[in-house]
Formats: C-alpha cells, sequence, structure tokens
C-alpha cells in the first residue's frame, strides 16, 4: 500500500470516525446539546478523505467505484457521511454526529474486512439487471442502516425518559414516539427494497439460469429477509412496539454488517473472479 | 464623554421606594428634555419597569459630580425630600455598560433570564431616540446591547427549560409523543397543581380532558371549565383505551392505579405510550409501573428536581455569560479609557436571586 493510495486514506477516514466515535461517548454521557462543533469537524475531515479516496479509485478505475464489495460499502457510507455534514449545517441536528459516527466506524471496518476488495477484472454479469439488482440491496440495507441509527437514538431517550434523567427533556432529541415512527418505517422501506432485490434477483437468474437456491449468499438473503419480516409482524400484528423493536432494528442491522462479507465470500456467484 | 447609570431595583429599593420613582411612559420625553436643559447629560434613556427605575446618560462632566448631579435631578422629578442611602446606585465606565448589557440579557431580572425585559429596554431606547435624547454613545451602547442580549439567548442556555412543575409536565409530554394535538388527558382527582397542569397541556393543544373525582359535581364543575367530559370515579379505567396522559391527584390513602391494574389496560391499549403523572401524596400510582414497557411515571418529586435542575443549569451559565458580557463591553469600549476614577457607591457584583 503506497503512501497517498486511495486505499490509505479510506483508512484515515475511518480512523477519524473512530475518534468521533470516541468523542461521542462523551457526547452521550453529557446529553445532546448545541455544542457539537467538534465530532462535525471531525466528521468533516473523515469525509474529506473518504471523498479523496473514492476520486481516486473512480479515476483509476474510470467509472463509478461500486463494483466490489469494498467499494459499494464504502459507497454507502460516504453518502451517510455526506448525508449528515448537510443536516449538521443546522446547529439543532448537528448532535446526530453521535449516533452517525460509530455507524460510519462500523461500515468503514467492515469495507476493510479482508477479501471484500477484490479486483473485478472479468465481470460475469453486466448489464441493466445486474444495475438494478445492486441499487435495490444497497438502497434496501441503507434503510436498515439509517432504521437502526433511528432505533440506537430510541433506546438512548427512552431508557433517559425511564429513568428519570434530566437530560431526557433538556436535550436535542426528537420525540420517542417520532423516532419509533421513523425507525419503523425505514425498516418496512428497507424490507420492500429487499423484497424487490430477491424478485429481481430471482428472474434475472433464470435469464442467466443460474443455480438459484443453493447458493450461501441467497440462502443468508432470505434469512435476512425473513428476520425483518419477523420484525414487522411483531411490530404491527402484537403491538410489540418500543424498545423491543428498536433493539431489534439495531441487532437486525448489527447481523447485516457482521455477516453480510462471510456470506459473500462463501458464494461462489456473487466472489467476484479475479 | 462617558455612559453613566443612576438608579433603583429590586437588589437595592423596596416596592414601597420603587413605586414613588417609577415614571410614566408620557412623562418620559419631558423629563429627558429637562434633563439635558440641566446640562448634566447629552444624551439620555430612561428605563422604568415594575422592577427597576434607572437613567442611562452620557454626560461630558467628571463622574462625581455627574452623579451627585443625577441624584439630585431624580429626587426634585419626583419631590422626594428623604434621604437616600444605599437604594440609589451609581455605576461609571466600565460597569455601566456590564449593567446595560446584564440588564438586557435578563440576568440582573428578579426571574433570572426573563425575557420581558428586553422588550421594555428597547421601548425606553425607542422613545428616547424619537425625541431625539440620544446620541453617538447610547445609540451604539443600546445597538451593542440588543445584539448581546440576542447572542447570549441563542449561544446560552440562561433561557432554556420550564421552572415551575406544571412546564416539567408538559416538556415530558413533548420529549413522549410527537405531537400533543391529538393526545386525550385524564385528570383523576381535581386539585390546584393537576388543574395547573391539564391546562398548560390543553394549551399545546392536547384534546379532551377527562375529569374524574369521588364527588362528581367538583368533576363535572371542572370538565366544563376545562372543556371536558367528567366520568364516575368508579368508571374511569373504561375510559383507559384511549388515553395518553394521566395526570393523578387525588387524596386516596392507598394506590389508585397499581401494576396488576395497568397490565392488562396497557395490554387493551396495543402497548402504546403511557405518561402518568403522579402529584398527590401520599403516592396515587404504585411505582412497580414504571417498569412496565412504555409506561413513564414521573411523581412530584421527579418533575421538581427536573425544575431544580434547569434552574440550577441557568444558574450555572451566570459565569458563561458574564464573560461573553465582559468581552463584548470590551470591544464596545476599546477606544475610550475607561476612566480611572474610582466609582463612588458603585455596587460591582449584584446578587442573583
Amino acid at each position: 500500500m503506497s503512501i497517498g493510495s486511495d486505499k490509505l486514506n479510506f483508512i484515515v477516514a475511518v480512523t477519524l470516525y473512530g475518534v468521533s466515535a470516541i468523542y461521542s461517548i462523551f457526547v452521550f454521557r453529557k446529553g445532546f446539546r448545541q455544542d457539537n462543533r467538534v465530532n462535525y469537524c471531525l466528521l468533516l475531515g473523515g469525509f474529506l478523505f473518504h471523498t479523496t479516496a473514492m476520486f481516486q479509485r473512480g479515476f483509476s478505475l474510470n467509472r463509478c467505484p461500486i463494483h466490489n464489495l469494498y467499494e459499494a460499502t464504502a459507497f454507502i457510507g460516504w453518502t451517510m457521511a455526506a448525508a449528515y455534514l448537510c443536516l449538521g449545517l443546522w446547529s439543532r441536528l448537528r448532535f446526530l454526529g453521535a449516533f452517525a459516527s460509530p455507524v460510519l466506524l462500523a461500515i468503514g471496518i467492515f469495507a476493510l474486512m479482508p477479501g471484500l476488495d477484490a479486483k473485478s477484472g472479468t465481470m460475469v454479469f453486466s448489464g441493466g439487471w445486474l444495475s438494478l439488482h445492486v441499487a435495490l440491496f444497497v438502497l434496501a440495507y441503507a434503510a436498515f442502516g439509517l432504521s437502526c441509527v433511528a432505533g440506537l437514538m430510541y433506546l438512548t431517550q427512552e431508557h433517559d425518559l425511564k429513568f428519570h434523567k434530566f437530560r431526557a427533556v433538556f436535550s436535542l432529541m426528537p420525540p420517542i414516539q417520532r423516532l419509533e415512527l421513523v425507525s419503523g418505517r425505514l425498516l418496512v422501506a428497507g424490507f420492500i427494497l429487499l423484497t424487490g432485490g430477491l424478485i429481481v434477483s430471482a428472474i434475472w437468474a433464470r435469464k442467466v439460469s443460474v443455480a438459484f437456491v443453493v447458493d450461501p449468499k441467497i440462502v443468508w438473503s432470505l434469512f435476512v429477509w425473513a428476520l425483518y419480516l419477523a420484525l414487522i409482524v411483531m411490530r404491527w400484528k402484537f403491538s410489540q412496539g418500543g424498545r423491543r423493536f428498536a433493539w431489534g432494528a439495531v441487532f437486525g442491522f448489527l447481523f447485516v454488517l457482521l455477516t453480510f462479507w462471510g456470506s459473500s465470500l462463501l458464494s461462489p456467484i456473487h466472489k467476484p473472479t479475479p | 464623554m462617558g455612559l453613566v447609570v443612576i438608579g433603583l431595583s429590586h437588589h437595592t429599593a423596596q416596592v414601597t421606594l420603587r413605586e414613588r420613582f417609577a415614571v410614566a411612559e408620557a412623562r418620559v420625553p419631558e423629563i429627558l428634555q429637562s434633563l439635558r436643559n440641566s446640562g448634566v447629560a447629552h444624551e439620555a434613556v430612561i428605563l422604568s419597569t415594575c422592577n427597576r427605575v434607572e437613567i442611562y446618560a452620557a454626560t461630558a462632566l467628571d463622574q462625581r459630580t455627574a452623579f451627585t448631579k443625577l441624584q439630585e435631578f431624580l429626587a426634585s422629578v419626583h419631590d422626594y425630600r428623604d434621604p437616600l442611602h444605599d437604594e440609589i446606585y451609581t455605576l461609571g465606565e466600565p460597569q455601566s455598560v456590564h449593567h446595560l448589557f446584564k440588564v438586557a440579557c435578563g440576568l440582573d431580572s428578579m426571574v433570572l433570564g426573563e425575557t420581558e425585559i428586553l422588550g421594555q429596554l428597547k421601548k425606553a431606547y425607542e422613545i428616547s431616540l424619537q425625541h431625539s435624547h440620544t446620541g453617538a454613545v447610547l445609540n451604539k451602547a443600546f445597538q451593542k446591547a440588543f445584539n448581546v442580549a440576542k447572542y447570549i439567548r441563542t449561544e446560552t442556555n440562561i433561557q432554556r427549560g420550564s421552572v415551575s412543575v406544571g412546564s416539567v409536565a408538559v416538556e415530558l409530554a413533548e420529549k413522549i409523543f410527537s405531537a400533543l394535538d391529538d393526545r386525550h388527558v385524564m385528570v383523576i382527582g381535581a386539585g390546584d397543581t393537576s388543574e395547573k397542569t391539564a391546562r398548560a397541556l390543553l394549551s399545546r393543544g392536547a384534546k379532551s380532558i377527562i375529569v374524574s373525582n369521588r364527588s362528581h359535581d367538583r368533576a363535572v364543575a371542572l370538565a366544563q371549565e376545562l372543556g371536558g367530559r367528567a366520568v364516575h370515579f368508579e368508571e374511569w379505567a373504561d375510559e383507559f383505551e384511549k388515553i395518553d396522559i394521566v395526570i393523578s391527584s387525588t387524596s386516596a390513602p392507598h394506590y389508585v392505579l397499581d401494576r396488576t391494574k395497568l397490565e392488562p389496560l396497557m395490554h387493551r391499549r396495543k402497548n402504546r405510550a403511557l405518561l402518568l403523572i403522579d402529584i398527590a401524596v401520599p403516592r396515587d400510582i404504585e411505582p412497580e409501573v414504571n417498569f412496565l414497557e412504555n409506561v413513564y411515571l414521573y411523581n412530584i418529586d421527579d418533575l421538581q428536581a427536573i425544575a431544580d435542575d434547569y434552574l440550577k443549569q441557568r444558574k450555572d451559565e451566570i459565569a458563561r455569560c458574564e464573560a461573553i458580557i465582559a468581552e463584548k463591553a470590551q470591544t464596545l469600549l476599546g477606544p475610550r479609557r475607561p476612566s480611572a476614577e474610582p466609582t463612588p457607591r458603585a455596587r460591582p457584583a449584584f446578587g442573583h436571586e
């Protein structure tokens, strides 16, 4: 890895996200107030390195860098950081950095897992179907990620309200009912996108005649789909809203983050041929 | 030419004295005119509220003479002949500027951090400006004071939060529910605090108030007053399905609502969030219910603790506000040297109640 390479820039970016995540622990302890500029600057610094890394990769390959898992994950993280930096222009929303930075750190570490950044020299598949397939899954996991962030916010604020902490009323966090609503809607949106992605993949797989069900990645995707379906049924059918649902959204996404790369590496059709 | 302040406030004078010195708004222009005619001040603003009467003046005289003449003027305007001691305070630069900024920010007010005073100060300045009794010194100082007040309001927490039990309850409700306009409130046992809390919730748009009390007549009377519906005490549990907030203040010696009673009710409410405010002593609601999912129970002490924290925080912010004020005063006074002469009878440290 040479100095100034795109991977090194990305590692610097993830390190800055990490520093911001550690700083966030103190923000959590203090309650969420307006003066959160340190976090904003840290994330901005991380974002600049992140952007540089993506441009370097993009120019070296002469295309949008989302063709292997490392690139796609880095891209999702980059979008999230950009979204936060825009929202953070309003000082009232700057506290969201305390929730964004741990997720950015997790996504960054995930992207750096070994084996993900494979050279995608020979693509077996290409074309419109591939783009649709990738887009639907990326959007679905982004929605699950945001739902997880809203869930974390809900759990923090709910805990403070339950235990009569002063910072519950003092913090800038939105009401827990709104957080629950946002988390729930994002989760449903993610679920619909995931369903769409699976259907598209099934149709496409039949077209190019790939063995569909036996692949570990597909089994894994169906499992994730069932997991989120269970969460949704629990929430709306058995009124298990509130804390349990928020934990579900957090653990669901954590599960995705921790197992996504493994399932991809096990799957012959998703593992790019070197 | 320097800025001086002379006056009396709730820190130094009783209301009996303050009312003697109060100036009716209509008389202000005429008094300002005679003050300038007397040659003591080139520019002047009179601030007269129920808590303070102050003259802000720009004078070319040396401070000692200016203060003596201003005090004489103040006494003669109100035809006050008794001796005055510590009731009147006089401040020269830079304390006069600090004082003006503090007043504008509500730091010198009876309720720390209140905002009404800023409006009153603006009004006083407007009157003087309209009648051309202000000039370079006062215009600059007052404009700066208004800026500082705005800055302090946005940058510090001196004006944040509620310091009463009723408004803390409203804040809690707003941290739980997305909007209060479609929330239903139930008041069990009508009392003074519960009525105030209910009114505070109503003013934020909460919907129907269902009052329940052992004496049904009182419940009906209060329900009418609050625009709600009265329910018999024995039937309140039946209404529970659509209730989001409960304010309880009965004089019952035992728990009105306990865990075994609430658990099935929560199930019927589909586990929606429920805010329980227990302001009764002895308590009406079993503390155990707080362990139920989506139930948030606050008793009178919890609410009071939050209100106290807010007040404590406002007090903690004083030091920050004063640092900002000192810095801003420095930029205003920068080119002019503060007078080396000691200020007679100045009170550099005002107490804050």
